[in-house]
């Protein structure tokens, strides 16, 4: 045994004392101490062994005596032992204030410890120790932040002091600093690694707030390895098991809870959270005598308060109202912020209520609506915060109902506040203890959807469902029924993935309530591009569910993405066997009929869609509102009195949905098409932009018309540079810049602006994206021969300018000849003799443009060789006159000059004479034409023209349908203005126009003085008619072309019917599973 | 499970090309030099690159109109460029100098790839609906293999011209051909025979890359599509026998690695994606490249694998596989 001896003065003896047979009376002790003058450090060690046997009150007397005048003037040179002495005293007296529940008497035992710690300091005021029990002392008072000052004082001195760091890692953590307070628990385990468990504690605590709880666990139970009584860690783990929040959990929570119970029957928080077990089995009298019992032990404001309101709620459901109204008023005056703990507030509330104390019981809901409201302070929607706080007050608030029912107030209006307000009410829930309802996660993930936080998302509806079928089905491990699945994507009736699954054991269930979740998440890797799972998850739907329509049509609106046409109309057409007026159902059936080129079907099933829901579906009118569009631009040249009627209708029905729904973009859209059409830009243009506008920003929102609609009237109000921009950053935007229809467009600007590089290249990019679209071979073909005439007609041009021109010649005659061979067999609508006219002209061009590339190579080298004779004219000339004599050369140098010029003149006038007769000659006669050809109407006619050209411009592209239509119409209109740009003859590619350009062609040949030009009359006379012709045309090629036209004439519409229903089907979610509000909570 | 294989960044040359950047295949390596990378871009130029640096070797010039498909001998001598032109241009890999101009009008020329044995060049011809076999001994046109048109169909009918072939692909033992064309379907033939055996079907929008799976009795053909998904064929047994989705645009290009584990493919969303085929799904994702990824390609041979993948960022990008 451990023993201590005591020198015995003036002596060589020793006195033996025995550390366990210490006596009872402290006095004893202290005589032989005292008689002897022993050395301080014995004095402390006697003090601590009585401390530690419990002694306190002898502890304490050897300790006061050890720190009293006398000893201090005895031992004054005895520094460290005394300050040792009274460190250990006002650690002592900090304790006792520390777990001192009353006030007073807490006030008397810190200023007893404050003493001491200032005695120690005047002995030495740079001791560590003294400043980390100063640190302790203050901590216990409160007082963090000077706490925070004394603790650093040591590690300033030495880092590595454990009780200083451990002090401050306590205080980092009190200010929430958690990161910080972990570093510091690390460090001073990292010096001493044998710290008692506490350390670890600390660890545990902060890896908790961090969120790290599997940490947390292990630093947890690492602690109660270390000392297996340790009630904090025990509480600790138990409140982690409790939030697992499933009955093995709690199970499991309420074990350890006990356990802690047991060893130390007086910890606040253990007896809260069995308190609030007890409450939930309903053992009330446990709930008061547990609770009653914290209460006891407590100081700390916010378990005090807890625990009063498990009394007051122990009462409340007892019907003791006036008990339980007393204690939530005790649990609310503990209470410094009502949001930080809402419940006693609603419960004080109801109570009130019931007593007939109205007006507490609304002050009670407006300090609970409060909270609420200053949550939305923080967001910043102040109005929304007062909204609620009015509303909630007219109903019987009930915490995280309340939430809920805010939450869903939210989601039409506000998705953000509505996401924030379920996460709240989620967490609620979570922090009572209670599951958190398959609905409720349904719909944050949805919202999370609709903020295109698709991982959020994913993980919210995956938390939903749980444990499930679904898991061997979207797993991303190599599963035999993934790739099995993905395997038969194309055969929705497919069922047998489900079989193999039953055979092999696995349940196929699918709870009713979780179908709309399955359904969302399936939505969900749609968007995520995971087809094959969303494929597969639609089918476990319609296996289960076969009444299921949505999911049909989910299905059919993947194969139409995909192009398969086919499919997608079976599936709808399943649809519509389960309910054959689903409005849905017959508007895709309506579009996919479209886009199968059956106008008349189409017309029908769009109209049984609007009448299915009494004209109230949008989607249907609008639909049909695109119908009468297009009939009118397709009806155009056939009849201007139809065309009217069509257009009148489909203004007609987007207003009638506009005047439904505002804010209906697509409507929008529609209505400023038709606007545009009537040439009415600036309004349509406003309109375009607005829709614009309200198209940015939603997932489900995808609107690239409006942005073409933009760029038409752009380029219709000649803003060529601007309708550029927009044409390429709706490309890029919405395309990956994969769409040759719009790099069509973009071409044509390019054209009008006569940048022929660019135009040309752009339609390169065209080609190679839709390779068997052969106009824009054709049309590549104009922009290069184009390219060339203009070259060619410039006043000044390089050598390299007209060589190239030979070369972009080349390959216009290459790409028409081959045009020209591939009209033989019928790989595309062009006339061979249209085409050929083109090569001829070419070839003829090439030809002149060679002489032409001769004549500015020897040009070129002239004056290469005129300016170098010049210079050393110059040279020697300087070298040899004088300044007055420079004047007299000067003159006979421009004698000299003006004969060359003259000679050169006449050379190329010689040379010149065809290409000048012809080209500006050819332009005149263009122009000439043009008059001719319009005659005395040339006017109104040029005015249409005109305003067909803004029509196309702007033209519809409601959803783009009406390319190929459109189209035409530029070549057409290009036409009129200049019959000599050639560029969009090409689509027409009818007969009519060849006879047209062939007497261009001719006409410019023979404007080229490469032909004779007998055919002058025949060119006044024939264009008299080309109007007719053209029309003809139009019925022609509608009727020829159809499949070439339509195929790319729905993506975008298809796409837009998607987005209209994806939108419907989730906020169709949205209110299916809060509809069953199934949300009751314990705390009422 | 087998350790999957992994991509990283070796080198990007910015600005390759003047313009997009359309097509790339390897050189393989012959006795005097290491395998080389061969670029065509929409700036009517093919460059020659050497890897890892990706040195310049030389730029061929001659081409008009933007340059859409090239391919190499497999003993690495030659290699054929072809543009939008129509026209086929076979070259001394190292000397550059022309050894053959191929026309087949009014067929335009798409995918190019030489056989295994690298006795005959197939190309993709286009709207001729067809498959031009060249032999690459005499630069004769050897066979024009053909997809029958459907049923029923009058020559006039414009929906003829759907069977646009654009992609095409030797099996690894040369006996058989498939190529893609416009309407999704990929047609397959007997090489032997010249005779067109049978359709697979499963994309209805254009496949614009096919290939092998390289083990040399493969039946298992790889199709990239317009329509986001990249499908695996039993080329015998006509069925799929898998559908890889992730893409957020058109597949452009699709290649198999060396060993025939790894699949990547290039799309108009920007990125080049890396496959497991065990898995049937996406194991990485690159995204460098700031504009549609035409083509992608697997360095041939054992030793130190790469990728290769260009862009319409006009930009070339070298990946490490391991």
């Amino acid at each position: 045994m451990a023993c201590v001896y005591i020198p015995v003065q003036n002596s060589e003896e020793e006195v033996r004392v025995a550390l366990d047979q210490l006596p009872r009376d402290a006095s004893d002790i202290l005589d032989i101490l005292k008689a002897e003058q022993a050395p301080l450090d014995l004095w402390l060690i006697i003090a601590r062994e009585y401390f530690k046997q419990g002694k306190v009150e002898q502890f304490r007397q050897i300790l006061e005596e050890g720190s009293s005048p006398e000893i201090d003037e005895y031992y004054a040179d005895v520094r460290y032992e005394r300050i040792a002495i009274l460190n250990a005293l006002g650690a002592y007296y900090s304790y006792l204030g520390k777990i001192e529940t009353r006030q007073r008497e807490k006030e008397e035992h810190f200023i007893l410890a404050t003493q001491y710690y200032n005695k120690a300091s005047r002995i030495d005021m740079h001791e560590p120790s003294t400043w980390v029990g100063k640190g302790q002392l203050l901590l216990a008072k409160g007082e963090v932040e000077q706490a925070f000052s004394a603790f650093k004082i040591v590690l300033e001195g030495d880092r590595d002091n454990v009780p200083a760091l451990l002090g401050q890692a306590c205080v980092e953590f009190n200010r929430g600093r958690y990161a910080d307070s972990l570093e510091l628990y690390k460090r001073a385990l990292q010096v001493y690694p044998n710290c008692p468990g506490a350390v670890r504690l600390g660890i545990g605590l902060c890896r908790y707030k961090l969120g790290q709880f599997q940490k947390a666990r292990q630093a947890f139970q690492r602690v109660l390895e270390l000392d297996s009584e340790n009630v904090e860690a025990l509480v600790a783990l138990a409140i982690m098991d409790l939030q697992a929040n499933d009955a093995a959990g709690i199970q499991k929570g309420m074990d350890k809870m006990r356990r802690a119970f047991e060893i130390y029957p007086y910890c606040a928080m253990a007896l809260n959270y069995l308190a609030n077990h007890f409450f939930f089995t309903g053992q009330h009298f446990l709930v008061e005598q547990l609770t009653e019992t914290a209460l006891a032990v407590t100081n700390h404001g916010p378990t005090k308060s807890h625990s009063f309101y498990n009394l007051a709620r122990s009462y409340h459901s007892k019907g003791d109202f006036e008990k339980a109204g007393y204690y939530y008023m005790a649990s609310i005056k503990e209470i410094n912020k009502p949001q930080e703990f809402v419940f006693p507030y609603y419960g004080l509330g109801q109570v009130k209520l019931k007593s007939g104390d109205f007006r507490t019981a609304l002050s009670n809901f407006e300090k609970v609506l409060e909270a609420l409201g200053h949550i939305y302070v923080q967001l910043g929607q102040v109005d929304k915060a007062q909204e609620f706080m009015r509303k909630a007050t007219k109903i019987d608030p009930r915490d995280a109902q309340a939430f809920l029912d805010l939450a869903e107030l939210l989601i039409s209006s506000d998705t953000g506040a509505a996401l924030d307000a379920f996460k709240t009410a989620r967490n609620l829930l979570e922090k009572g203890g209670q599951a958190v309802p398959v609905e409720v996660l349904n719909n944050i993930g949805v919202l999370h959807f609709e903020r295109e936080e698709l991982e959020l998302a994913l993980e919210s509806f995956n938390k939903a469902l749980g444990d499930g079928v679904w898991l061997a089905l979207t797993g991303n491990k190599p599963k035999p029924y993934v790739i099995e699945a993905s395997a038969s994507i194309l055969d929705y009736k497919d069922m047998q993935v489900f079989h193999r699954l039953e055979e092999d054991g696995l349940a196929v269930e699918l709870p009713w309530n979780k179908v709309t979740v399955v359904f969302n998440l399936a939505r969900l890797h749609e968007q995520l591009h995971n087809t094959g799972i969303a494929n597969i998850l639609y089918r476990l739907i319609l296996f289960k569910y076969p009444d299921y329509i949505d999911a049909y049509l989910r299905l059919a609106a993947i194969a139409k993405a995909r192009n398969n046409l086919q499919l997608s109309i079976e599936l709808v057409n399943e649809a519509l066997k389960v309910n054959d007026k689903c409005p849905n159902a017959l508007s895709m059936l309506g579009d996919l009929e479209l886009k199968n080129d059956d106008w008349v079907k189409a017309k029908e099933t769009l109209r049984s869609a609007s009448d299915a829901t009494d004209g109230k579906d949008s989607y249907a009118v609008l639909s049909l509102g695109n119908w009468n569009y297009f009939a009118a631009i397709r009806n155009e040249k056939r009849n201007p009195k139809l065309e009217a009627t069509h257009l009148e209708k489909a203004k007609e029905l987007y207003t009638r949905v506009l005047v439904q729904h505002t804010d209906n973009l697509y409507a929008a859209n529609g209505a400023a098409v038709v606007l545009a059409e009537k040439g009415q830009f600036d309004v349509s243009k406003d309109i375009f932009t607005q829709v614009q506008e309200g198209a940015s920003g939603s997932v489900f929102v995808q609107m690239p018309d409006v942005w073409i609609n933009l760029a038409h009237i752009f380029f219709a109000q000649g803003n060529f540079a601007l309708a550029v921009k927009m044409y390429q950053n709706c490309l890029r935007k919405f395309y990956y810049n994969t769409d040759s229809q719009i790099l069509l467009y973009l071409a044509r600007t390019h054209y009008e602006a006569e940048q022929w590089q660019e135009c040309k290249k752009t339609l390169l990019r065209a080609i190679h994206l839709a390779p068997s679209n052969y106009t824009l071979r054709f049309d590549a073909g104009v922009a290069m021969q184009k390219f060339s005439t203009s070259t060619l007609q410039k006043e000044k041009r390089t050598a390299d300018e007209v060589r190239s021109t030979v070369a972009e010649l080349e390959n216009a005659v290459r790409i028409f000849s081959q045009l020209s061979a591939a009209s033989n067999l019928h790989l595309h609508g062009f006339d061979e003799k249209k085409i050929n006219t083109h090569v001829e002209y070419c070839k003829h061009l090439l030809e002149a443009a060679k002489v032409h590339r001769e004549a500015a190579e020897r040009e070129e080298q002239q004056n290469r060789q005129k300016q170098e004779a010049a210079r050393q004219l110059a040279l020697a000339e300087e070298a040899r006159r004088k300044a007055e004599e420079q004047r007299k050369y000067l003159l006979e140098r421009r004698k000299q000059e003006d004969e060359q010029k003259r000679l050169q003149q006449a050379e190329e006038h010689f040379k010149r004479e065809q290409w000048k007769s012809s080209n500006p000659g050819s332009r005149r006669r263009d122009r000439s034409e043009i008059d001719d050809e319009e005659g005395g109407h040339s006017e109104k006619r040029r005015r249409k023209g005109g305003k067909r050209r803004k029509k196309d411009k702007n033209k519809s592209r409601y959803e783009r349908d009406d390319e190929e239509p459109d189209m035409m119409d530029d070549r057409e209109e290009m036409e009129d203005e200049d019959a000599n740009r050639n560029y969009g003859e090409s689509t027409t590619r009818m007969n009519d126009q060849d006879d047209d350009n062939g007497e261009n062609a001719q006409d410019l040949l023979a404007a080229a003085g490469l032909e004779d030009s007998d055919m002058e009359d025949e060119t006044a006379a024939a264009p008299s008619s080309a109007a007719g012709r053209r029309r003809r045309a139009w019925s022609e090629s509608d009727d020829d072309e159809p499949v070439q036209r339509r195929p790319e004439s729905s993506p975008v519409r298809g796409n837009s019917a998607e987005l209209q229903e994806s939108d419907g089907e989730i906020r169709e979610d949205n209110r299916k599973p809060n509809g069953g509000n199934a949300l009751d909570d314990d705390e009422d | 499970m087998a350790k999957s294989m992994k991509l990283a960044g070796l080198k990007s040359v910015e600005n390759a090309h003047d313009e997009s950047v359309w097509t790339a295949t390897w050189v393989p390596a012959t006795g005097s030099r290491p395998p080389l990378l061969l670029t065509g871009s929409l700036d009517e130029t093919v460059k020659v690159w050497r890897p890892d640096e990706l040195d310049l070797v030389r730029t061929n010039t001659g081409h008009c109109l933007g340059v859409v498909s090239v391919a190499a001998h497999p003993s690495g001598v030659i290699a054929a460029s072809a543009a939008l032109d129509s026209f086929v241009r076979v070259f001394d890999v190292d000397t550059n100098a022309t050894i053959a101009t191929l026309e087949s009008p009014p067929s335009e020329v798409w995918q190019m790839q030489f056989d295994p044995k690298g006795s005959t060049l197939a190309v993709a011809g286009g709207g001729s609906a067809s498959i031009k076999l060249w032999d690459t001994a005499t630069w004769r046109l050897v066979a024009t293999l053909s997809i029958p048109r459907p049923e029923g169909s009058k020559p006039s009918d414009k929906s003829g011209s759907k069977k646009f072939v654009l992609s095409v692909a030797w099996s690894p033992d040369g006996r058989r051909l498939a190529c893609g064309s416009m309407d999704g379907t990929i047609s397959v033939f007997d090489v032997a025979r010249a005779k067109f055996l049978h359709h697979l079907e499963g994309h209805y929008m254009p496949v614009r890359s096919l290939v092998f799976s390289p083990e040399h009795d493969s039946r298992k053909l790889y199709s990239a599509s317009d329509d986001g998904h990249v499908h695996i064929h039993d080329v015998e047994g006509k069925a799929i026998i898998g559908a890889m989705s992730g893409h957020t645009g058109w597949v452009l290009s699709v290649d198999v690695s060396p060993d025939g584990e790894a699949i990547a493919t290039g799309s108009s969303d920007k990125t080049v994606r890396l496959w497991d085929f065990k898995m049937r799904a996406a194991i990485q994702v690159m995204s460098n490249h700031t504009d549609q990824v035409w083509a992608v390609a697997f360095r041939p041979g054992g030793r130190g694998g790469r990728l290769a993948s260009v862009s319409d960022d006009k930009s070339i990008s070298l990946y490490h596989c391991s």
